[in-house]
This record gives C-alpha cells, sequence and structure tokens, in this order.
C-alpha cells in the first residue's frame, strides 16, 4: 500500500512539472486573436458606385472602350486561410447547416451593404501572418448537404440557381449602351452571373461536362502583421471589376447565366484581386 | 431558495435516468415493439441511400409538416395547385392520364409528363434531365416555374410565416421561432423520403416467395433481364444515367443538355424506373405513348438514327431490341408485377391536417 502510494505521488509530481514546464516554455500557445479581412469593390481606378435599375448615367467605360454602369453587384468568399512565415496557419471553420445561426465560413460581399464588406475572422492563433488565400464561390460541400440556411437560402435572397442546383458565386447587372438586350421595360441590359462547382471531366470521345467555376485566390500582404490577444490586423483587398470583364464585348456577352459561359469570366476572377496594404 | 433550487437540479439527472430505464426495462420485457411508420428504413435489397439524412433525419412532426405543405394550394401564385395536383398518390404521384402535360397555374400547360415520386432517397439527381443535384432543391424548382407553381420560393416561406398555423407546426417539428428556406424544404423532404415503394411482387420473388411470380411473369422477367435491364437496373430499375431512345421524332427538347451545355448529351433524359409503370402512363417525357405495348412497339420498330441516339437502342441502322409478340406479351406481365398496391394506397400519405 506504501509502495503505491509513493509511486502515485511520484507519478503526480512528474505530471504537475511536466505541464508548468510546458506552460511556462510556451506561454502564448493557446493565445487567440482576431483579424478583419477588408474588401472594397473598384471599377479600374474609380470606386464602385450603384446606380438604379434603368439608369442611363454609365461613370464606367470598358477595355473595349464601352460605357456601363452597375445595379447590383457581389460574390460569394469561402474556405478562407491565413498562413505565416513561421508556420502559423489558420483554417476557418467551414459549417452549411439549415440553421442559420450555424452556418460557418460562408461569407457574401454585397456592394451597398456595408456591413458585408468586412469579413470578420476569430479564434486566429497568435502569431505572424503574410499571405490569405480563399475560395471565390461556394464548393461542393456548401451545395450537397442539400437546403441550406443564411446567406444561402434562396427564400432570404441567397444567389441560388434553380434549374441547374448552386450558387451564383459572382454576379455583376448594369445597363451599357452597347448592349441591346431588351427585358419588358429595362433596356441595354447586362447581366453576368459566374456559377457552377463541379467538372465532369472529358473521358475518350466524351467532353467535359459541366464547369466549375469556383477559383481558389491566394495572395500575398503588402507587410507581415501580428495576431494576438490585443492586436487585431486588417488587410484591405481590393477588387477591380474591369479585371473580371476583360475583353468581353457587351454587344454579344451581356447575358451570361450558365457555367460553361462563366467560364472565361471566372478565369480573370484570380487576376482581379489584390492585397493593397495592411494596417496592423 | 437557491440551494434548494440547485439540489433539485442535482437529482432531476439521475431520477430522470432511473425512470427511463425503468420505462425502458418494461418495453423490452413486454416484447412489444413499437413501429414506427415515420422513420425511413431502406429496404433490404436495395442500396445504400443518397440522400443527407445526417442533417435532415425523417420523423413523424417533419413528416406531416411536408404532408401539408405538399397538399396545399396556397404555396402557387394563385392559390390554384399544390405539388398534389400534379402528383397523385394512386399513380404513384405522377400526374393522371388525362393529363400527359400537367396544368400549373392559370391552366399553364407543362412542356414535360410530370415523373412519379418514390425511392427519391435513392436518386442522385431530379427532373428529367437531372438539372438540380439534391432532392432538397427540387421544390424550389416547382414553386418557381412559370408553368408550374409561379410563386418565388421568397413568398412561398412568407406566406408560410404569415400563416395562423404553420409556424407553431415548425417550431413542434424544428424547434425554430421563425420558418426560413431550409426547413421548408426539409419538411418537403422528408415526406417525399418516405415514398418508398419495394413491395411489389417482384420483390416478395426476389426476397424468396417463388410463389410471388406465375410462369408467364418468370418468361417475362427473364426477357426483361436480358433485353431491358442494362438501362432499368434492378433494384430501383433505372441506372440513373441519361440517355436518347428516340422518342422525339423531331428535336424540340434538347434535355440534358440544357444542364450539361455540351451537344453530345442532345434529346437525353433521364432513364426512369419502371416501378408502378401499370399506373403511370402515358409515358416518356412527352409523353408520346399511352400503353407499354406501344412503348415496346417503339424499342422495335419505331426507333430510328438520330443525333445521340443511345447505341443500346439503335446500332448498325437498325433497332437492336427484338421481340416477338408473345415475348412483348410476357415483359408486359412482368413490368406490372412492379406495381406495388401497398404503397399506392398507404394511408400515411392521405391528405391530413392531423
Amino acid at each position: 500500500m506504501k509502495v503505491f502510494n509513493n509511486i502515485y505521488s511520484m507519478l503526480l509530481l512528474f505530471v504537475v512539472v511536466l505541464f508548468s514546464c510546458q506552460e511556462s516554455e510556451n506561454p502564448t500557445i493557446n493565445e487567440k486573436g482576431e483579424m478583419i479581412v477588408k474588401f472594397d469593390n473598384y471599377v479600374g481606378n474609380q470606386t464602385m458606385i450603384l446606380d438604379e435599375l434603368g439608369s442611363t448615367n454609365y461613370r464606367y467605360t470598358t477595355a473595349k472602350g464601352q460605357e456601363f454602369n452597375i445595379t447590383r453587384f457581389g460574390y460569394y468568399i469561402s474556405h478562407v486561410k491565413l498562413s505565416g512565415p513561421n508556420g502559423e496557419v489558420f483554417v476557418d471553420e467551414m459549417n452549411a447547416t439549415a440553421d442559420a445561426s450555424q452556418i460557418k465560413g460562408y461569407y457574401r460581399v454585397v456592394q451597398g451593404e456595408p456591413d458585408t464588406y468586412n469579413i470578420h475572422l476569430k479564434d486566429v492563433p497568435a502569431g505572424q501572418y503574410n499571405k490569405i488565400t480563399f475560395t471565390l464561390g461556394v464548393r461542393e460541400d456548401g451545395i450537397q448537404e442539400g437546403a441550406v440556411g443564411g446567406i444561402l437560402d434562396r427564400a432570404a435572397g441567397g444567389w441560388f440557381w434553380n434549374w441547374n442546383s448552386g450558387f451564383i458565386h459572382y454576379l455583376f447587372e448594369g445597363h451599357s449602351p452597347s448592349s441591346p438586350v431588351v427585358q419588358g421595360d429595362i433596356t441595354n441590359r447586362v447581366r453576368l452571373h459566374i456559377g457552377g462547382w463541379k467538372n465532369i471531366p472529358s473521358e475518350n470521345e466524351d467532353p467535359q461536362r459541366f464547369f466549375d467555376n469556383n477559383v481558389e485566390i491566394s495572395l500575398d500582404f503588402d507587410a507581415t502583421v501580428r495576431v494576438s490577444e490585443s492586436l487585431r490586423p486588417s488587410p484591405h483587398i481590393h477588387m477591380n471589376l474591369l479585371k473580371v470583364i476583360g475583353d468581353a464585348d457587351f454587344e454579344m456577352e451581356n447575358n451570361i447565366h450558365s457555367p460553361a459561359a462563366g467560364k472565361p469570366f471566372s478565369q480573370r476572377l484570380a487576376g482581379a484581386f489584390i492585397v493593397d496594404h495592411t494596417h496592423q | 431558495m437557491i440551494s434548494c433550487y440547485k439540489t433539485r437540479v442535482r437529482l432531476f439527472g439521475p431520477v430522470l435516468l432511473l425512470i427511463m430505464m425503468v420505462i425502458n426495462g418494461c418495453e423490452s420485457v413486454a416484447e412489444h415493439p413499437i413501429v414506427d411508420a415515420y422513420k425511413f428504413e431502406k429496404p433490404a435489397h436495395f442500396p445504400e441511400p443518397t440522400y443527407t439524412f445526417r442533417n435532415n433525419q425523417v420523423n413523424e412532426k417533419g413528416f406531416k409538416l411536408g404532408r401539408r405543405l405538399f397538399n396545399d394550394p396556397s404555396l402557387s401564385r394563385d392559390g390554384s395547385i399544390s405539388c398534389s395536383s400534379c402528383h397523385v398518390q394512386s399513380h404513384a404521384f405522377a400526374d393522371i392520364m388525362l393529363h400527359p402535360f400537367s396544368f400549373g397555374v392559370e391552366d399553364r400547360e407543362g412542356k414535360r409528363n410530370a415523373p412519379p415520386l418514390f425511392n427519391l432517397a435513392f436518386q442522385k439527381e431530379f427532373f428529367w434531365d437531372g438539372g438540380v443535384t439534391h432532392l432538397d432543391f427540387a421544390p424550389i424548382l416547382a414553386f418557381e416555374s412559370e408553368i408550374e407553381m409561379d410563386l418565388s420560393f421568397e413568398e412561398v416561406v412568407a406566406r408560410i410565416s404569415r400563416s395562423a398555423d404553420y409556424p407553431a407546426l415548425f417550431k413542434d417539428a424544428f424547434g425554430i421561432e421563425e420558418v426560413t428556406g431550409p426547413y421548408v424544404l426539409h419538411a418537403l423532404s422528408q415526406f417525399m423520403l418516405m415514398m418508398l415503394s419495394a413491395d411489389s411482387k417482384y420483390d416478395r420473388y426476389v426476397q424468396g416467395d417463388h410463389q410471388a411470380l406465375n410462369s408467364l411473369e418468370l418468361k417475362g422477367l427473364e426477357l426483361f433481364r436480358q433485353h431491358c435491364e442494362s438501362c432499368h437496373q434492378e433494384p430501383l430499375f433505372t441506372d440513373l444515367s441519361y440517355r436518347n431512345n428516340g422518342v422525339q421524332r423531331n428535336i424540340t427538347d434538347l434535355g440534358r443538355e440544357t444542364v450539361t451545355e455540351v451537344p453530345q448529351d442532345r434529346a437525353k433524359f433521364k432513364v426512369p424506373s419502371l416501378r408502378n409503370i401499370e399506373v403511370t402512363s402515358p409515358y416518356m417525357h412527352n409523353a408520346r405513348f399511352e400503353t407499354l405495348q406501344q412503348v415496346l412497339d417503339h424499342y422495335t420498330e419505331g426507333v430510328a438514327e438520330q443525333v445521340s441516339i443511345d447505341p443500346k437502342v439503335f446500332a448498325s441502322g437498325k433497332p437492336v431490341i427484338s421481340l416477338n409478340a408473345e415475348e412483348k406479351e410476357q415483359i408486359i406481365a412482368f413490368l406490372k408485377t412492379l406495381t406495388d398496391p401497398g404503397f399506392l394506397t398507404n394511408p400515411i400519405f392521405f391528405n391530413s391536417n392531423d
């Protein structure tokens, strides 16, 4: 009995010593902080301003010299990751579920709704970070769970395609005098709806079916920032719509509503985002 | 007062556990297993379901709520039709024979024959062209289609939220204070998932009742396996693929091509299940045939060269399937053994507000 007691005491002492050592060696092991990623939308070097549906006030000009304006604009962001020079990694938790309060990791930046411009990342391990990676879009794991809530709920304004299940993950609507599209009493309409989340690759003589237009975008910060309990840095990302429009001709490409038609635009998405600056 | 409350709380758990143990113990002793008619159970001879039950388990309250929604005409724009207007239980939840194309609001005529609804938990894609990739999303298309219910899903949910009865039923079924889109879809899925058809004469035969099929039907099964099985695979009686069986004389409906955006899929449609085929006339996406005899005649004589025609029905300049009159009769006799009377008359699907 006494021997047992002694062994137990020694074991207990050992464990206590072990844990106390760890703590003293690495005092910040569990320290968490936050980061706010801000998205600013631009058209070339002009800030993005929305006009009313039907407006003929053309503020912007494409690379092809075609005038246009914007009546509705936004995009979905998901699967956000941060990484740092010393091996720091933060992977934003993802959860697609019917309960809107439990949706995690999905964000939608909607022009005209300033609350949506900031992505608030929480529980980021303290440390240094100099790179952000995110998916522009909603991947299969956000679609094949079935009906989900919040910004993914079509009944609550989610940009969901009903005929070809999936989300419009990059949306631009406006007018251009170059577009001949007339719908009811709305003229010169331009609508660019980019979606599509799966590829069925070509096999033998069979062509590729569907197009995955989700794009993973990795951006280096202009400076390394530090996250801690007291430091909440904020990288500012600029998105330039002109890069996505590229050399599209609004006379022809003015009504994009399918994965195949959206492919040329989605290939330009990655080049439309840069980290302009970071606030420590 | 506070310490008294705490003591009660502390005691509550163990006491509850004890009570539950006693109750459960009693049940097992009594040997009266309670059959839950509202629990999804995979038929033994079926493959694993594809539905995401992990986030939407079928239960009695959700099922009954889904049943109510399915039968509710107020969820169409002018209050004239419900899901059940075109999906009729006695026709395996297909439309009646007099409606080769279903009628939506304002008697707007549809473009494709309303498919029957059953064994949906085992499907991967929905509708004739398979554009919808999850059962939950299927009702959105029916609500919003201009030729069906013509009501935005946003307005469907708004009407449900404003109604006198629904919010309490949703709270009861899902524990939610506010009705939102995904719960409406989950309730409808729960109702549709229970549409299991797996108890036809054929099912009894393959599960060991050798008396279930007579000699004519057995000969038909043999011929079926020889000529039809490669597309209408047992036990679902579809391989879930998309094919052009030449049913359009002139191609006006692009079918699967609309969804995949490749011309190789022109005029292809999902291979339909043949279960309950006896009660789902007319046949094919364009409702071209009224009898099974006409369908078989199409495969043996009617099918002709066409872009994207399936090589399993037409090759080397002629129809692949060759059957004489007697063989056709035998196959039709077998197809009628796929009728599942228990499913077609199961009272759990009857319109009821209980």
